[in-house]
């Protein structure tokens, strides 16, 4: 009985680690907001897609979009839904890259309008995707009457690297910018069965990020 | 026969769009999507990429049912070129889809499926004149994502595309040089 438990407590051991992540998280204010989060005032995350080598994962928006709402009293309205109900503003090929241009589309009353509905007073701009950079070794698997199985190890690293932009509507200022920079390796050792140790690179950046915003946001963007 | 069929692919391109929120221009309009618009499929021709079949036309057709009512004071759609322009809408708008492409992320080494298409709109008066013809063109990416499917992410690249073609055609018509000389000239007129 011994020689079976001792062999599922490695394999459990081995389930329980996880690749190793490194997160660097940068603040940087550009303005000091003269007034506080009011209650009912919204924020929304959106995620930038301009860009043509990559797209801001819509997974990372939505991660720290929860993130927010789970930890901030700030109301955080859905991204789809918004670009939805202000379409074609928020396009790629259309959605403002700066204040002054966010400004510009508030003139127009349509834009304004909904978006004093939906009392809408922060938008945080994601900007960066994560990416495999370096992957090595090999795993070969065979299968044959007597039953089958993997043999080999394998690794791969990946990288995050997001800028949280935020703007405050209702004072037109940037309030400033949050970055976030993760690597971590992820390993898949496999004698028989392969075992994958996950480096949760993108949670990891989601949950650096929100943290910082967190803070942002529970001090009313004021200055700590 | 499974070798045979398995590098063969049908991508139906379905997606939801939204009304646009514009202001529309003072005229009543008309919107001719005729049948080589509503049945538009693109079928790959290199022999060096994978056989595929993508079918857009219908969905194209629906994107222009949603956005283009936003854009004209009423809109009466037609499925065919109109023997008799005359009736209530003073412009009528005739889309046609000229070229489509798409890249996959084996081929740019991106992790990007993107997808470009080319229109050319026409733009008639009640008289049946030709009143402005120019070219829109729609980009369309989406990232690659563990356990999504070529297919998937060929219609979602597609289905972007089709927000950028409404986007910019909703945005762009009433800026359009022969089509604002017109507009004034019909505001003159009343």
């Amino acid at each position: 009985m011994y020689q079976i438990i001792k062999p599922l407590k490695i394999l459990l051991l081995i389930g329980l680690l996880q690749g190793c992540t490194s997160v660097v998280v940068d603040e940087h204010k550009t303005s000091v907001t003269n007034s506080q989060w009011q209650q009912g005032e919204q924020a929304l995350v959106l995620g930038r897609r301009h860009s043509s080598n990559y797209e801001t994962e819509l997974s990372l928006v939505s991660c720290v979009a929860d993130e927010l709402r789970s930890n901030t009293p700030i109301e955080v309205i859905d991204e789809l839904a918004f670009i939805n109900q202000l379409y074609p503003w928020f396009e790629p090929r259309t959605a403002p890259m700066r204040l002054k241009d966010m400004k510009r589309l508030l003139r127009n009353q349509q834009i304004a309008t909904a978006l004093q509905q939906r009392n809408l007073r922060y938008i945080i701009w994601i900007n960066g995707n994560t990416e495999t950079t370096k992957s090595s070794g090999s795993i070969g698997c065979a299968i044959s009457v007597g039953g089958g199985g993997c043999f080999g190890f394998g690794s791969w690293e990946k990288e995050s690297d997001y800028q949280a932009t935020i703007w405050d509507l209702k004072e037109s200022k940037n309030l400033g910018e949050i970055s976030a920079d993760a690597s971590g390796t992820s390993y898949m050792p496999a004698v028989i069965i392969p075992i994958p140790l996950i480096a949760r690179v993108q949670s990891n950046a989601c949950e650096a990020m929100s943290q910082q915003l967190t803070g942002f946001f529970n001090t009313g963007g004021s200055d700590r | 026969m499974t070798l045979l069929t398995g590098c063969e692919s049908t991508v139906e391109v379905s997606g939801n769009y939204p009304k646009p929120l514009i202001q529309p221009m003072p005229v009543d309009g008309g919107l001719i999507l005729d049948e080589d618009f509503r049945n538009y499929s693109f079928f790959e021709q290199d022999k060096r990429r994978w056989s595929r079949t993508i079918t857009l036309g219908n969905s194209q057709a629906e994107m222009l049912r949603t956005v283009v009512p936003s854009m004209f004071t009423s809109l009466e759609v037609r499925e065919s070129m109109p023997a008799n322009f005359s009736g209530k809408p003073q412009l009528w708008l005739h889309p046609t889809a000229l070229e489509f492409q798409y890249a996959t992320p084996r081929e740019t080494r991106l992790k990007l499926f993107e997808v470009w298409i080319k229109y050319q709109i026409k733009a008639y008066d009640n008289q049946g004149q030709i009143q402005a013809d120019w070219i829109v063109t729609a980009y369309g990416k989406t990232p690659t994502a563990f356990l999504r499917s070529e297919e998937e992410a060929l219609n979602l690249a597609v289905v972007v595309a089709l927000r950028d073609f409404g986007a910019n055609l909703s945005l762009t018509t009433p800026k359009v040089a022969e089509l604002q000389q017109w507009l004034a000239q019909q505001t003159q007129s009343e």
